[in-house]
């Protein structure tokens, strides 16, 4: 079926679907074309040039933010390598890779394509922009060298991938904060979109495995853990998040004796892992409850212990069933940060707010808004993203694929 | 064989006494079983469902907990002890009616996973035992395919092999042909009947009259969470000495 035939059944199969076809398009487009007209001619994108700094990184110290761009062009080289390895090295199902498969090169072709005028458009310095540059070919250089060399290196590659980013993100606490020799930069220094991303990953990172503890612990047979897990999933489900950032600011203050208790940025952090957590433990818990009971059975006849047999075999299948709920738990996380700015955290929102406050950028706030969300919006796509290719690769194959 | 002619200083493979079962539901499943089994016995248990039979020999490797009564395996009594309860498990190999074979390892992986974690084995051998036993159980080819890509009867045959992996000294079989399409239930009942050629013993309830009467040393009838009557598969198929047993036979043959 040609592109021709495909979009007429697809969109005029009958009079009533044209009709609703054409009304959905021409609606989309008269509101593509405001946007952009707005967009293009209209807005003041000065606002976002002169705070381009500011919304990245708040007010982390100018002379250290060298330490931030190393940052980036480790992750950028770790993307590269990860991407490499992972479409260089067979899969069960596809033994035969070949070095760019064709959504490789697209994707490819369109990673230069944006780093080419993105930044340019953006206003970015030249210096800046070049730095851009420099990452992009980091990444596809990363890319082709271990696509190249991933599959004469099999073994240890498949050995290093996994703690790759653990010493990755270890690394760049150590790089944002300070220690081994760095001037210590505290967190109450840190904000903009820096702060968004330590608070969300740390976050995503601590109330994974608690989740999966919680949602163990509810369909536990010993009744302390199991009530102990349900009260305090049911507990935290039913309070609003903002409620629990306010109380966990004043009440972990008089809870803990003083210099115990942690500074607000990490407060905030522990609340939104244990606020988390108890989502992540139902959508576990659905993944759990749809393991069949004999997938235990027959492993405890085996002789596997408990944890063995969940380590092994339930968890493997369960996490694989929870995983576009997990992921989609994490990305409301990642926007639920924006909270933050309300008990007074400068995080991505909350130094947009303080730029709209400024005189200068009055009545600028829909280009600042705008912003916000593109960028959310990357964040989110590439979680996405990541989850759909994960779910792809964790299928066993089966008679009917 | 006849349990007369087994030497009286081996002890018996499976020994339970009076063993009693309530769900919390208050259904009273298991009333009171006896049953013996000796070393390289083939006992088959038949019986309509809801007899307590499944119930009953999934207490052998305490996938059941019992309330009263006595079972002991192998020489290891049955108890709350968990480490008790693992010796058992490793010991005694269970083949499921719905397979239970982990989607997402490979056939092989099935196969080497509790060797290798629970007998503490090296991989690479417990790889070639893996093989050989895919090969006995007729599938070898399929060694690396995942359970999704074969049928019944192939993943059948890989479950049987996953508990042959184990070296267990008993096999229980809890309806391993009911869920099959009917022609692969040949394929899976040769491969039982080469395991107690070699001297297995196996505790099997299935409805396969034939495979009853060819393989079994003795057939046991439950009903309503009691053996009913138990004997040589002859004399129980063709001299049943009950009414329940003449109703039940009635029925399937």
């Amino acid at each position: 079926m040609g592109p021709i035939q495909r979009l007429r059944k697809d969109l005029f199969a009958n009079p009533l679907d044209g009709l609703v076809s054409v009304l959905l398009l021409s609606g989309l487009a008269v509101a593509g074309y405001r946007l952009l007209h707005w967009a293009l001619t209209q807005a003041r994108w000065a606002v976002i040039q002169a705070n381009s700094t500011l919304l990245a990184v708040g007010r982390y110290p100018i002379e250290q933010q060298w330490r931030l761009w190393l940052l980036v062009a480790l992750v950028a080289a770790a993307s590269g390598l990860s991407w490499g390895v992972l479409r260089g090295l067979p899969v069960r199902d596809r033994p035969k890779t070949t070095l760019w498969p064709s959504n490789d090169r697209l994707a490819a072709i369109l990673l230069v394509f944006l780093a080419s005028w993105t930044p340019a458009l953006l206003g970015l310095t030249l210096a800046i922009q070049a730095r851009w540059w420099t990452l992009t070919a980091l990444v596809l250089l990363m890319r082709w060298l271990a696509g190249r060399y991933a599959g004469r290196f099999a073994k240890p590659a498949a050995l290093a991938m996994p703690l790759l980013w653990p010493l990755l993100y270890l690394l760049g606490m150590v790089l944002i904060g300070g220690g081994l020799g760095l001037v210590t930069v505290g967190a109450n220094e840190w904000g903009g979109l820096l702060l968004t991303l330590v608070e969300a990953s740390f976050a995503i990172l601590l109330s994974f495995p608690l989740g999966v503890l919680l949602a163990l612990g509810r369909r536990s047979s010993l009744p302390m853990l199991r009530w102990g897990s349900i009260v305090y999933i049911e507990f935290i489900r039913g309070a609003p998040l903002i409620t629990l950032l306010f109380l966990g600011q004043n009440i972990l203050g008089f809870l803990l004796p003083g210099g115990l208790a942690p500074d607000r940025v990490w407060r905030a952090a522990w609340i939104l892992t244990f606020f988390s957590a108890a989502y992540l433990a139902e959508a576990v818990r659905s993944g759990l409850a749809a393991v069949p009971r004999g997938q235990l059975e027959a492993a405890r006849s085996l002789g596997l212990s408990l944890p063995q047999a969940l380590g092994r075999v339930v968890l493997p299948q369960a996490l694989r069933v929870a995983l576009p709920a997990t992921v989609g738990q994490f990305i409301s996380l990642l926007q639920d940060t924006t909270l933050l700015s309300l008990i007074g955290l400068l995080d991505l929102l909350g130094t947009a707010r303080s730029v709209m406050a400024n005189p200068l950028y009055l009545g600028k706030s829909a280009e600042v808004y705008l912003t916000l969300a593109v960028l959310f919006w990357c964040c989110c796509a590439a979680l996405g993203l990541g989850s759909r290719a994960l779910e792809r690769r964790l299928s066993p194959p089966s008679l009917s694929r | 064989m006849p349990s007369e002619l087994m030497n009286p200083l081996s002890p018996a493979m499976i020994e339970a006494r009076g063993v009693e079962k309530w769900y919390p539901n208050g259904f009273h499943a298991l009333r009171g079983v006896d049953l013996t089994v000796q070393r390289g016995e083939v006992v088959v248990i038949m019986g309509p469902s809801g007899s307590g039979k499944s119930t009953f020999i999934r207490t052998f490797n305490a996938l059941e907990e019992f309330q009263k009564g006595s079972i002991t395996v192998d020489g290891i009594a049955l108890s709350d002890d968990l480490r008790k309860i693992d010796a058992i498990r490793r010991e005694v190999g269970m083949v499921f009616q719905q397979f239970n074979l982990f989607p997402h390892l490979s056939v092989l992986d099935n196969l080497t996973l509790a060797p290798v974690m629970v007998r503490k084995r090296r991989k690479d051998e417990v790889l070639q035992q893996a093989m050989a036993l895919l090969e006995r159980v007729g599938i070898a080819e399929q060694a690396h395919k995942f359970p999704g890509q074969l049928s019944g009867g192939q993943q059948q045959r890989v479950a049987i092999a996953r508990s042959l992996c184990m070296e267990p000294r008993i096999l229980l079989f809890d309806e391993p042909t009911s869920s099959l399409d009917p022609e692969m239930v040949r394929e899976v009942l040769e491969v039982m009947q080469g395991l107690a050629a070699d001297g297995m013993t196996m505790v099997v309830v299935t409805h396969e009259v034939g495979f009853a009467r060819q393989v079994a040393d003795r057939v046991v009838l439950m009903a309503d969470g009691l053996v009913v009557e138990e004997g040589a598969p002859q004399r129980f198929f063709d001299h049943p000495q009950h009414e329940r047993s003449r109703q039940f036979l009635a029925q399937i043959l």
